[in-house]
């Protein structure tokens, strides 16, 4: 494995808050999914930012769904994890694990 | 009576200046997200609260959008803002030389003195006219600068107004201070 496929903080809370709705996942559910989980008040902004980066690595995939009115007209983008995507998610937790075992911190099982 | 459809509407100065900073790939999914949350919030937590969360998300997502302009093309941005930047330097001093030119050539040819009510509108419309030209050439600089950074207008010309007035600020903060009574 590249060092290249570990994930960044907010990249990994990203992919993590994606796999929770599964392929109807989209900017809305990601941004609300970090923000009821974590507690921190994630723009729209960044949530994009950080999709097109992981889309341009090849982690997730999107596609335009249909317009509708409440969207005043324009298409949600849906997003889903790709294979490679899962792999980074899984080499990221075997290296937090790594870095937390031994170390006697409470709760520190990831 | 205002009607349910014009109370439902985001604050129209953000929607436009999220519209104007997302790219062509995103013009779909995050203005449209924003109106979203934001009738979701409307039925929640009333207009007030909604309204102040649109500008808050819009203003974060501004700064985010500008960011990750300026980083996918950072050496071109940094190109035309120093471009930019001497242009309006050397640029300045063309329109009040040049309506100075123009009124102490018009000055000899027809008008040959000045009393003082003539000597203040002349001061009045030349300061009129330098501040005008001046103005033009900001705008021709900031289309100059538009063009050398095609599809990153915007992040470049706010890099340059930044740049340009952040300049303005530190050199007003070391004037205030070399001339700060002791």
């Amino acid at each position: 494995m590249s060092g290249r496929d570990y994930l960044g903080e907010f990249e990994h809370i990203v992919m993590l808050a994606l796999l929770r709705p599964g392929d109807r996942a989209y900017g809305v559910t990601v941004r609300q999914e970090i923000e009821a989980r974590t507690g921190r008040e994630a723009s729209i902004g960044a949530v994009y930012a950080t999709l097109d980066r992981l889309e341009n690595k090849g982690y997730v995939k999107s596609q335009l769904g249909e317009p509708t009115p409440e969207r005043g007209g324009r298409s949600k983008r849906f997003f889903r994890i790709t294979a490679k995507g899962t792999s980074a998610v899984n080499c990221t937790h075997r290296a937090l694990r790594s870095l937390i075992q031994g170390l006697g911190l409470a709760g520190s099982r990831v | 009576m205002i009607s349910h459809a014009s109370v439902a509407r985001p604050p129209r100065v953000a929607a436009w200046l999220v519209d104007l900073f997302v790219s062509d790939g995103q013009v779909e999914s995050i203005p449209g997200d924003l109106l979203k949350e934001f009738s979701g919030l409307l039925s929640k937590s009333g207009v007030a609260s909604a309204r102040r969360w649109y500008w808050r998300q819009s203003v974060k997502t501004i700064a985010y959008l500008f960011a990750t302009g300026f980083r996918a093309a950072p050496w071109s941005i940094v190109g035309a803002v120093i471009v930019g930047y001497l242009l309006l330097g050397f640029g300045l001093w063309i329109p009040e030389h040049g309506i100075v030119a123009v009124l102490h050539f018009s000055r000899h040819g027809v008008v040959p003195y000045y009393t003082w009510p003539q000597m203040q509108a002349h001061l009045l419309w030349l300061n009129s006219a330098i501040m005008i030209g001046q103005f033009i050439e900001a705008l021709l600089v900031g289309c100059i600068v538009a063009m050398a950074t095609r599809s990153r207008e915007l992040v470049s010309t706010l890099a340059l107004v930044l740049f340009r007035g952040s300049l303005g600020v530190v050199g007003c903060l070391m004037s205030l201070v070399r001339h700060w009574p002791e």
